[in-house]
């Protein structure tokens, strides 16, 4: 697999459930965060890139 | 209860819980496993045993301590050691034996076994997520040793 935003996406679904599993003790909060750790590391990295794309490589 | 019988179970609990520290650094999820914890143990296990075999079917770098950034270097290593043993097979498999630095005196453009080995994985494609996805499995499992530890001295839930 090659693409950067699947890899991105896989390596942030295996980091938050990790994360989610290793903080919270209930299912509720633990979906409530692995979510939020999902889209806070996509998102951000998705407006990261988009902040960058005017400046020259 | 009184301190000195915290203290007492404190000491009888400290034995248990290194062997459950040392089996979780030995296989990812054996410790929680050890502990009662069956169901997060086999998570555990799962994702990390996961994110290590995709870090090596993608080329993920297996760090060697480089005299010339001995701190950073130092610190990749440690995290690749993270995962256990695995580590080891990987560098067996890898570089052919269990290797842990460059050898003294290689410099930039200088060439070794290990170091062609090395340099030839950081050039491939696919090395930068390989070597995410193997740096923090090895961090994750670092990270679950200290969980084993709060779980066996009864400090969580």
């Amino acid at each position: 697999m090659r693409s950067h935003l699947l890899h991105m996406m896989l390596y942030s679904v295996i980091v938050s459930i990790f994360l989610a599993v290793l903080v919270r003790q209930d299912t509720r909060s633990r979906i409530r965060l692995g979510l939020t750790l999902w889209a806070a590391m996509v998102g951000g990295a998705l407006a990261l890139a988009y902040l960058m794309y005017p400046f020259p490589n | 209860m009184s301190p000195e019988l915290d203290q007492r179970s404190d000491s009888q609990r400290i034995p248990k819980t290194l062997l459950a520290i040392v089996a979780g650094w030995i296989l990812p999820g054996l410790g929680h496993v050890m502990l009662g914890r069956v169901r997060r143990g086999l998570l555990f296990a799962g994702l990390l045993v996961g994110a290590y075999g995709l870090g090596l079917a993608h080329d993920g770098r297996l760090a060697l301590r480089d005299e010339r950034q001995p701190f950073l270097s130092t610190l990749q290593v440690i995290a690749n050691a993270g995962i256990g043993p695995a580590d080891m097979l990987a560098r067996l498999f890898v570089y052919g034996e269990l290797v842990y630095s460059l050898p003294r005196g290689i410099q930039g453009g200088a060439k070794n076994e290990h170091s062609e080995t090395f340099r030839e994985r950081t050039r491939s494609a696919l090395s930068i997520y390989g070597t995410a996805y193997v740096w923090t499995a090895g961090l994750m499992n670092l990270l679950l040793l200290f969980d084993i530890w709060d779980i066996g001295m009864a400090r969580k839930p």
